[in-house]
């Protein structure tokens, strides 16, 4: 891998709206331009434009269907990210850490729900 | 019908397009980024039933029909886990030559929502990629994969009965 696709994927990367279509991906494989519109309050170009950059860091695949477009989200191009900086020993601690965070913070939820 | 899914992974290897076929479709030789599993067939073409043994025969991981085979660009079939219940799904590998080496898409459909099979699959879709990735540029497998390598043959003995070979010939119809 290059280093400037590495760059394609952190640029990609670095918009909230964008890894906010990354997360309606995950959940929904294989929607269209229209059904990930349904999810912002920006016009369908805007929403296409982000699509692009996405698509050329290959952290999204757009796959012909007839006449329309289905999307999925790459998550091979996470998994290089990943596996960079993560080593078999980290993984074991740092998904412990992240998994206690994520327990801890449900918790936090769960009270201030019941107070 | 029950729903299905669709996933797709996608990775540049920077190889030859075939040397990446040659170890996608190897017969009878270890593939490790196969779970370390050995290829089995008839004859690797359409309609030839495919299992994925262990490297012993003793068990057979995953059983399947091969779809289309379009050698060294596209091979297909049909797929399922010898230890789950859940109705086969289908699993196309396509190679592309780009520019810096060879486009691997490997894509899963069909793949009945929130079974045991699409778990199992999310996870296997990623270390097959990377595997196969650094498989086929350095000629073995990632440090970690090399990891769970070690924990399958280890865990060998704990593979359930169902999955002996015995129970998978090949003329069985997978459906």
């Amino acid at each position: 891998m290059k280093p400037e696709d590495m760059d394609a994927i952190f640029h990609a990367l670095a918009s909230s709206h964008r890894r906010k279509v990354l997360d309606v991906l995950k959940a929904m494989p294989g929607c269209n331009v229209n059904d990930v519109c349904k999810y912002f309050d920006m016009s369908r170009i805007a929403v296409m434009k982000h699509l692009k950059v996405l698509e050329e860091a290959n952290l999204v695949i757009s796959e012909k269907s007839g006449r329309s477009r289905e999307l999925y989200f790459n998550a091979a191009t996470i998994q290089l990210i990943y596996d960079r900086w993560t080593t078999e020993y980290s993984k074991f601690w740092a998904s412990h850490v992240t998994d206690i965070k994520f327990k801890a913070e449900n918790r936090k939820r769960k009270h201030a729900r019941d107070d | 019908m029950p729903e299905t899914t669709k996933q797709i992974h996608r990775i540049i290897i920077n190889a030859s397009i075939q040397d990446v076929w040659d170890a996608l479709t190897k017969e009878g030789e270890v593939l490790p980024f196969f779970f370390n599993s050995v290829l089995h067939t008839t004859t690797l073409a359409p309609g030839a039933p495919m299992r994925m043994r262990s490297k012993d025969g003793k068990y057979t991981g995953v059983v399947g029909e091969v779809l289309e085979l379009e050698p060294p660009h596209r091979y297909v079939t049909t797929f399922k886990f010898t230890n789950f219940d859940d109705p086969p799904c289908k699993v196309t590998h396509q190679l592309k030559e780009v520019e810096g080496g060879v486009e691997y898409t490997l894509i899963s459909e069909n793949v009945p929502v929130g079974t045991k099979t699409e778990k199992q699959m999310q996870q296997g879709g990623h270390f097959i990629t990377k595997t196969l990735r650094g498989l086929v540029e350095n000629g073995k497998a990632p440090v970690s994969s090399r990891l769970i390598l070690g924990m399958i043959s280890i865990l060998g003995w704990m593979t359930p009965k169902q999955c002996l070979t015995e129970n998978w010939p090949m003329e069985k119809k997978i459906q």
